[in-house]
């Protein structure tokens, strides 16, 4: 039994035999105790500019981007910017900044603030994770209010990378002499948190921003960050009720969580994460031939794999390969394309086309090669390793011998990324949240003749290394247009496309895990109430939540 | 004297010898920290941002022995670089989240366990046959065969969830701040319990044992029976004569074990969340985060070696004969 596996069976019982009243020693009032990260120990680092190194909530409550993309609503809100305008030529993009806003200091944010940040992002290339300067030529303030970004070339899809880009002031960061370095000890923001109140190894406290600019908020006085070293022990301080927000999987839910207080213990896992793919590397035969591809998707059982493999939380892909989070972006017609559905007796048709036939030993054959494949997989990450189990013996009912792989974390990317694998399960953005308003990266991400590269060399992205011209020419057309109709359309077509030319296995949309308790605080999105998404794992939307968010009256 | 100081010097060549592996050993890992770093930078980074990330991160590319150099000359200032896991907080003060705990948790823990089970053992030896020996030994390597993580969560699941005569985790109580007083003491104290119980509980059949045994074939030794013969106090025999003997190989074991003390207890760590060193270690090498596994390395290192050191000190002080042979 996987140790998970066995803590949680423990608790269950526990739950049921032990009934033990809930003596959670209650934290001060009014402070929300926040579980996003997992750790044994804190280290002290609010560097907003670098992705991924920095405490939460750096990106997403210390720090503001200029809007905020709100994806169960599918909008932009707009934060520090209250406004944006494209040129009619797509290459300007000016923006609009809002009056009144405060750094914690007691600075006022201005335009220079803006323009210093992108700057900073220009000058050191480390921190410009987004690779914002691969597509932007300028940036320049018009006025204290006005700034405006000019672009080497008409880039829509930048818009999320330029629109949320965390800004720093430039008061203090002008003295900062490497910025790549810096841990940035003591943050000085515009976010609606911004005082280390505490600081240790085991617990950290972020206090709110009394200049805060949105009036009266937040109602919450400080955010309380536990240590926890992985994933069961903040499952059991969640059920023993000290913790009120959670970006955890808990297993089996209803009955380890929300079963012990049904008024107030909630949680809310949509579909809407990444979309989890069998990426097979077409640089290699036979997995160079749509037709093999295609039998390997018909072959799979999706409903079996999440069943299986995620306890039935994710959702099995339709035939855009398109996550929950671009769902108005769906075109029905190729939402209902048979190429994602389980029908063995059509894969192995493919495959007898495709001219691999049935040895006597059942796996099949072509000029004397054998259909055998090897599937790699994290070791350790049990959900995918279940999901490539599963994957495996109905790849095996058709004929196709799929041996599993298991590396660990780094030597597995490294394979990846170099094309030394034949089968992977993985996802474009690998685990990172990351939403967009449109799915041009979704799809640029696996179909792009930029990574037809020679085997060996490193992609950041398109480990499958399939390129597609049309496609290639659809995505160019979106870059430059903002005009929905238009985007819609084009977006039809490249869902056509990805359809046609199958270049990676859509498996099942992720969900995103959150998890609630409004004993102490109420205001929490939900499936009821989706205003934003739950899982504090949204950087920077969880700034709609933590602002939303307020103490429980008594 | 000059026993102890030939002892230095191979000291100091074993110390270089480590130091040195700590530097290759990392390097002959599959995969390397800048794959790492892309997909910790959400797999999008620029091929130009790689570059500067590499330049910031201190990867000295160029050859090893010009990498070696740098290595040692960094180590001589005491500058361990900046984290690949933790970047960019150094390496010195990503240590010291775990330094401390680990040694008061896990040291604690060898020093109680070998003191106890050393007494038990030498006990159970001169009474051999009795309850003590017939009873405990068995009960003892059977908690020491179980899988420690399952000692570990069965403790944590019955003492402090359903019990809660212990917290269910951490080194001290959340809304205390850390301070130098009596309090603060037994808050850590109340926290250190379970997990240094389920280390003890896990070890002590090893050290009772091993001394029992060692004992027991002593007794039989010509100096014991003179010693009787000239009727001395049974007690004096137990412990000045046979224990004072038996003590040697035990010893040795003592310093493998408390050297072996800052490489953590990663399992203690994670079930009853305690900061330490054993968490760190793993994340260093998942993370391919070479500066902190050479950090860790080194203490590692330079702690066995130290505790090695303090076994010699300690068969000089404990064994005659090393002092003829000197």
């Amino acid at each position: 039994m996987r140790p998970r596996a066995l803590v949680l069976a423990l608790f269950a019982a526990g739950c049921s035999v032990a009934a033990s009243p809930s003596s959670s020693p209650s934290p001060s009032p009014n402070v929300l105790s926040v579980s996003v990260e997992q750790a044994s120990a804190w280290t002290r680092n609010f560097n907003p500019l670098l992705v991924g190194a920095a405490r939460w909530p750096t990106r997403s409550g210390i720090y503001e981007p200029l809007m905020i993309w709100n994806a169960p609503a599918a909008t932009w809100v707009p934060w520090l910017a209250t406004d944006r305008r494209w040129s009619a030529d797509r290459r300007t993009l000016t923006l609009t900044l809002r009056d009144g806003v405060l750094w914690s200091d007691g600075a006022s944010f201005s335009a220079d603030d803006v323009t210093f940040t992108f700057e900073l992002l220009r000058q050191h290339r480390a921190l410009d994770g987004a690779g914002l300067w691969d597509f932007l030529a300028e940036v320049r303030a018009i006025d204290p209010r006005t700034v405006e970004l000019r672009l080497q070339r008409p880039f829509v899809p930048g818009l999320v990378e330029i629109l949320q880009q965390a800004i720093v002031p430039a008061h203090v960061w002008r003295a900062v002499a490497d910025p790549v370095a810096f841990t940035n000890p003591n943050p000085v923001g515009t976010g609606p948190f911004t005082e280390v109140r505490v600081f240790r190894n085991q617990v950290w406290e972020l206090g709110k921003n009394p200049r805060y600019w949105q009036a009266g908020k937040p109602a919450v006085d400080a955010l309380r960050m536990i240590a926890y070293p992985s994933n069961d022990q903040a499952n059991l301080a969640l059920v023993e009720g000290e913790i009120d927000w959670a970006g955890n999987f808990v297993p089996a839910i209803e009955r380890t969580y929300v079963a012990r207080d049904r008024a107030n213990h909630g949680y809310w896992y949509p579909p809407t994460g990444a979309t989890v793919f069998l990426y097979p590397n077409t640089a290699r035969a036979p997995l160079d031939d749509v037709r093999v591809r295609k039998a390997l998707s018909l072959a799979i059982d999706r409903r079996r794999v999440v069943d299986i493999g995620l306890y039935g939380y994710a959702r099995p892909s339709d035939g855009t390969g398109l996550s929950d989070a671009y769902a108005g972006w769906r075109d029905p017609a190729v939402a209902a394309d048979g190429w994602v559905r389980h029908d063995p007796r059509a894969a192995a048709q493919l495959l007898d086309a495709a001219g691999w036939h049935r040895a006597a030993d059942g796996v099949r054959e072509k000029d004397g090669r054998r259909l055998a494949l090897t599937l790699e997989v994290v070791s350790g990450w049990s959900d995918w390793v279940r999901a490539a189990q599963v994957i495996a013996r109905d790849l095996g009912d058709v004929g196709v011998e799929v041996t599993l792989r298991a590396y660990e974390w780094s030597a597995w990317f490294q394979r990846l990324q170099s094309g030394a694998f034949e089968l992977a399960i993985a996802c474009p953005s690998l685990g990172l949240s990351f939403d967009a308003p449109t799915p041009y990266y979704a799809y640029r991400w696996i179909s792009s003749t930029s990574a037809a590269r020679p085997p060996g060399e490193l992609l950041p992205t398109n480990w499958n290394r399939f390129g597609d011209a049309r496609t290639d020419a659809l995505l160019g057309d979106f870059e430059r247009t903002d005009d929905a109709a238009a985007e819609h359309a084009l977006m039809r077509q490249i869902e056509a496309r990805f359809a046609a030319t199958a270049p990676a296995i859509p498996l099942f949309s992720s969900p995103l895990w959150g998890v609630y308790s409004t004993r102490r605080f109420v205001g929490f999105p939900s499936a009821k109430e989706p205003y934003a998404k739950l899982s504090p794992h949204s950087e920077p939307e969880d700034l709609i939540v933590l602002t939303h968010l307020s103490p429980r009256r008594r | 004297m000059r026993y102890v100081l030939r002892r230095l010097a191979l000291y100091a060549v074993a110390a270089w010898a480590a130091v040195t592996l700590g530097f290759v050993l990392p390097r002959l890992m599959p995969g390397d920290p800048a794959t790492t770093l892309l997909a910790r930078l959400r797999g999008k980074l620029s091929p130009a941002a790689l570059a500067s990330m590499r330049d910031a991160l201190g990867f000295a590319d160029g050859s090893l022995v010009h990498q070696y150099v740098v290595y040692w000359r960094h180590l001589l200032h005491g500058d361990l670089g900046l984290s690949v896991a933790y970047f960019p907080v150094p390496v010195g003060e990503v240590i010291g989240t775990g330094l401390g705990w680990t040694v008061a948790l896990a040291g604690g823990a060898v020093l109680v366990s070998f003191a106890a089970g050393t007494l038990l053992g030498v006990v159970a030896a001169w009474r051999r046959g009795g309850v003590l020996d017939s009873a405990l030994p068995p009960l003892l390597a059977l908690l020491g065969a179980v899988p420690y993580f399952w000692l570990a969560m069965v403790a944590l699941f019955a003492f402090g969830y359903a019990l809660h005569w212990f917290p269910l985790g951490h080194a001290y109580s959340l809304d205390r701040a850390p301070a130098w007083n009596v309090a603060f003491a037994a808050d850590v104290a109340r926290h250190a319990a379970l997990p240094a119980l389920t280390l003890v509980v896990a070890t002590l059949g090893g050290w009772m044992l091993g001394m029992r045994n060692t004992m027991v074939a002593l007794l039989d030794a010509d100096f014991i029976k003179l010693a009787r013969a000239k009727g001395l106090p049974p007690r004096q025999i137990m412990l000045r004569y046979a224990a004072r003997n038996a003590l040697l190989p035990s010893i040795t074991g003592f310093g493998m074990a408390l050297g072996f003390v800052l490489s953590g207890s990663l399992l203690t760590e994670i079930v009853f969340s305690y900061p330490g060193l054993g968490y760190l270690l793993v994340e260093a090498v998942r993370n391919q985060d070479y500066a902190l596994m050479q950090g860790l390395f080194l203490l590692i290192t330079l702690a066995v070696l130290a505790a090695n050191f303090l076994v010699d000190v300690t068969y000089v002080w404990l064994d005659p004969r090393t002092r003829a042979h000197a």
